[in-house]
């Protein structure tokens, strides 16, 4: 095995002639879903992970505390909860390159401990109190390619109900990111907890106020984060754009509320009847995400935190799903028309200064003008 | 338009091979499983027979021992020969029973995935405190600060005039240096000796070897033989006939950074050698085809992973092109293979590199216990090829081109 003595090759030797074999079917790698936590200190994100380590008796989960900034630490700490027991595991954070290597030193140590020790079932990344968790975000959502055994699932975030109105409508100073607005902005699931300890106006000022930052993630009210676990996990926020999300978002448009909160951030849904092009598609990426030239009436920049969407494209018999964080998007099919359905695009957009009619109109330049683009 | 063969919903969905046919392929060849080829997805029976002939070309296997190979071959079906393999090697490697002949033994218990190995390394070498010199040579941790500022930012630089001067200049001399270290690499000579020949020439031409304490790196210049993807660490290790070695050279002058490699025959090398390095070269000069203002720096992995495919290699993933002008590694990351997310369009005045490493076998990789040395997993050939480049208003300018030759790269002179 592995000899360098070369026995020579039989004179005469050919490739048989090979006979056309089956196809197989691609195998499909079940991929582990990685859920970040986020929420100011005290809000209870400590109470649900304890709550959900000490219910969830089948699954095999795992804990991390989010401190894989930078710097030399070579090993950090990770609970796993498995069949009631929790016990204590070492993730190795390998130095080195850094540079050019496309995954995180954080997902790779993950990986390697679940190749030892074997996949979990689900893991939990909770985020420090002050965490924007947009670049956490988008280290998980890795390009299939990757190969990688992990999958962001979403992002969870936990308010205090009794605090979140004061931490939401905290100036910062000109450029600073208030990270609470960011943490609920960027939640795929709400979790308004301690409801014992306001009463009804003030919950629904609560409700009001992140229904308008971010009118398409879920809402869940809690008392020490007692929670339906179901509603936890298998968010597929980044795999799947349902109607209910779309008509919940569209919801919060027409609610009253809104106008004299002063928020900065919002959300904002859009639909038009027609189809995009892939370069009217591309135009409306860089114009929104990259070139962040669309501006509001007082000419500030729009800031995209997060957009889904489906859209329809020209020729292509099947829908698109659009998901961005941040900076980074993908477009991917997701079903197929309904024959004779009309085809719209929508999108449910989440981010700084953004107004409605700057959005229709920027959208309807990509779909009528689709044919000029092509 | 590639942007429409994305993957499906949950599911990593894959473009069917044959050509002209862009169906969702679901079904995969068997033999291509059996023989580790990667990609060879199809839509249908009917589409794989159609293209069957030509297909069946990528099943051909190499010229090997016939026997080991037949051996080889016939014990993957017993469960648990890889892991027996791996034992053996591990055994081999605590025993001292090696493939190579001297006694240096760093990791005793590490499995390697082919059979290269490390050995012994010289000492740290230094550059006169008249050069210029990076943010990070004089870091205890060799930690780039200035990197880490922009860190996360996606804006990408567009340089000044002045600025593009200052990388031309870098460019051409970081061409100078891979060329002196070139003309030495031979059989018998030693990648440490490569080094101390690239580290030289960087310092005759005023330059700092960026490499070098780069995030702690201990030399200045990368040589990667064989199995290794790249980040290979030069060492007394000498060139053997039929190795492939890249030299992976970046300098430092004047604030600039220019970054290129290219792989070489060393000796008389195997005809998959030769097709992999060729191959690989391609897919570079591809991609160089297509950079222009507004196309999306994603774009090139399809390019690159298309040509690669096409005959019968695979893309690396783990590792990715990069920015680069007064810092080394920056804003945009260009990754290698298709249906990425990279971020950006090119514009005129930004600089950055393209760097396709391809492997015969997997595109997995992993990393020996030094925390650099990147090895495909299956301990199979892997090639690079490098340029730094500058968008200009109408297309491209490749900073690092070869002046003479016709800019042919090493390996075909």
């Amino acid at each position: 095995m592995g000899d360098e003595d070369d026995i020579p090759m039989l004179v005469g030797e050919d490739d048989e002639d090979e006979t056309i074999p089956e196809l197989v079917k691609v195998e499909d790698k079940p991929r582990v879903p990685l859920t970040i936590l986020t929420g100011y200190l005290g809000a209870g994100k400590t109470t649900l992970l304890n709550y959900i380590l000490k219910e969830q008796h089948n699954k095999k989960i795992a804990v991390i505390l989010n401190e894989f900034g930078e710097g030399s630490s070579m090993e950090k700490s990770l609970s796993i909860g498995h069949e009631g027991d929790l016990f204590e595991e070492w993730l190795e954070l390998r130095n080195g390159c850094l540079c050019c290597s496309v995954k995180d030193k954080g997902v790779k140590a993950i990986e390697n401990l679940m190749r030892k020790r074997g996949k979990f079932d689900y893991i939990l990344l909770e985020t420090t109190g002050l965490a924007d968790p947009g670049p956490i975000a988008s280290i998980f959502w890795m390009d299939r390619q990757l190969g990688s055994d992990l999958y962001l699932d979403g992002i969870i975030t936990v308010l205090d109900a009794k605090y979140a109105e004061k931490n939401l409508n905290e100036k910062k100073p000109e450029g600073v990111v208030n990270e609470a607005v960011k943490q609920v902005a960027l939640a795929d699931l709400l979790i308004i907890n301690k409801t014992d300890l306001v009463d009804e106006t003030q919950l629904k000022a609560v409700t009001d106020l992140v229904s308008t930052i971010n009118g398409s993630a879920h809402m869940v009210y809690t008392q020490r984060c007692r929670i339906d676990l179901n509603k936890l996990l298998d968010l597929h926020a980044y795999d799947k754009f349902d109607n209910d999300l779309f008509e919940r978002s569209l919801s919060t448009r027409f609610f009253d509320g809104a106008s004299h909160l002063d928020q900065r951030v919002q959300t904002v849904t859009v639909e038009v009847e027609g189809s995009m092009s892939p370069s009217s598609m591309d135009y409306f990426i860089d114009v929104l995400l990259w070139d962040r030239s669309l501006t509001n009436s007082a000419g500030e920049p729009v800031n995209i935190y997060r957009m889904k969407g489906i859209v329809s494209m020209i020729a292509e018999s099947q829908r698109f799903m659009l998901q961005v964080v941040q900076q980074l998007y993908e477009l991917e099919p997701i079903g197929y028309w309904e024959i004779d359905s009309p085809r719209t695009c929508k999108f449910v957009l989440i981010g700084e200064n953004l107004e409605q009619e700057k959005i229709d109109d920027l959208l309807r330049t990509c779909v009528t003008l689709s044919s000029e683009f092509s | 338009s590639t942007s429409t063969k994305m993957s499906a919903n949950g599911v990593a969905a894959h473009c069917c091979e044959t050509p002209g046919c862009n169906a969702e392929a679901k079904l995969q060849c068997p033999t291509c499983i059996k023989l580790n080829i990667q990609g060879s997805f199809f839509c249908s029976q009917n589409c794989f027979k159609g293209y069957w002939e030509s297909h069946k070309l990528r099943h051909k296997k190499p010229r090997s021992p016939w026997f080991s190979e037949q051996l080889d071959q016939y014990l993957q079906y017993f469960p648990g020969y890889a892991y027996f393999k791996r034992a053996v090697t591990q055994f081999k490697n605590i025993s001292g029973i090696s493939d190579s002949s001297t006694p240096y033994n760093p990791w005793p218990y590490y499995a390697f995935s082919g059979s290269l190995r490390p050995y012994p390394q010289t000492t740290k070498k230094e550059v006169p405190p008249s050069i210029g010199r990076p943010d990070y040579a004089d870091d205890p941790n060799g930690f780039p600060h200035s990197e880490q500022k922009v860190r996360g930012a996606a804006n990408i630089k567009c340089l000044s005039d002045e600025e593009k001067e200052g990388m031309r200049v870098a460019c051409k001399l970081a061409r100078e240096v891979l060329d002196e270290g070139v003309k030495v690499a031979d059989i018998g000579v030693a990648t440490d000796e490569i080094d101390r020949v690239v580290h030289e020439a960087a310092i005759e031409r005023e330059c700092y070897p960026s490499p070098l304490n780069y995030h702690g790196f201990p030399k200045s210049c990368c040589t990667s033989v064989n199995e290794v993807i790249c980040h290979g660490i030069p060492d007394m290790r000498p060139l053997q006939n039929g190795d492939i070695c890249n030299i992976d050279v970046t300098v430092y002058h004047r604030n600039f950074h220019g970054d290129l490699n290219e792989t070489l025959f060393i000796g008389e090398v195997s005809s998959i050698a030769k097709n992999l390095v060729k191959t690989t070269w391609e897919c570079l000069q591809k991609s160089i085809e297509i950079v222009k203002p507004g196309v999306k720096y994603r774009e090139v992995g399809s390019l690159i992973q298309k040509h690669a495919h096409s005959q019968g290699f695979s893309v690396v993933r783990s590792y990715c092109g990069h920015g680069i002008h007064q810092l080394f590694h920056t804003a945009p990351s260009v990754p290698h293979y298709a249906k990425n997310k990279a971020v950006g369009v090119m514009k005129p005045g930004h600089t950055f590199t393209i760097e396709p490493m391809i492997s015969e076998g997997t595109w997995k990789d992993e990393q020996w216990p030094d925390n650099w040395t990147a090895v495909t997993a299956d301990g199979k050939l892997s090639a690079q090829f490098e340029e730094t480049l500058l968008v200009t208003d109408t297309g491209v300018e490749v900073l690092t081109q070869r002046r003479d030759r016709n800019g042919q790269p090493y390996f075909m002179d």
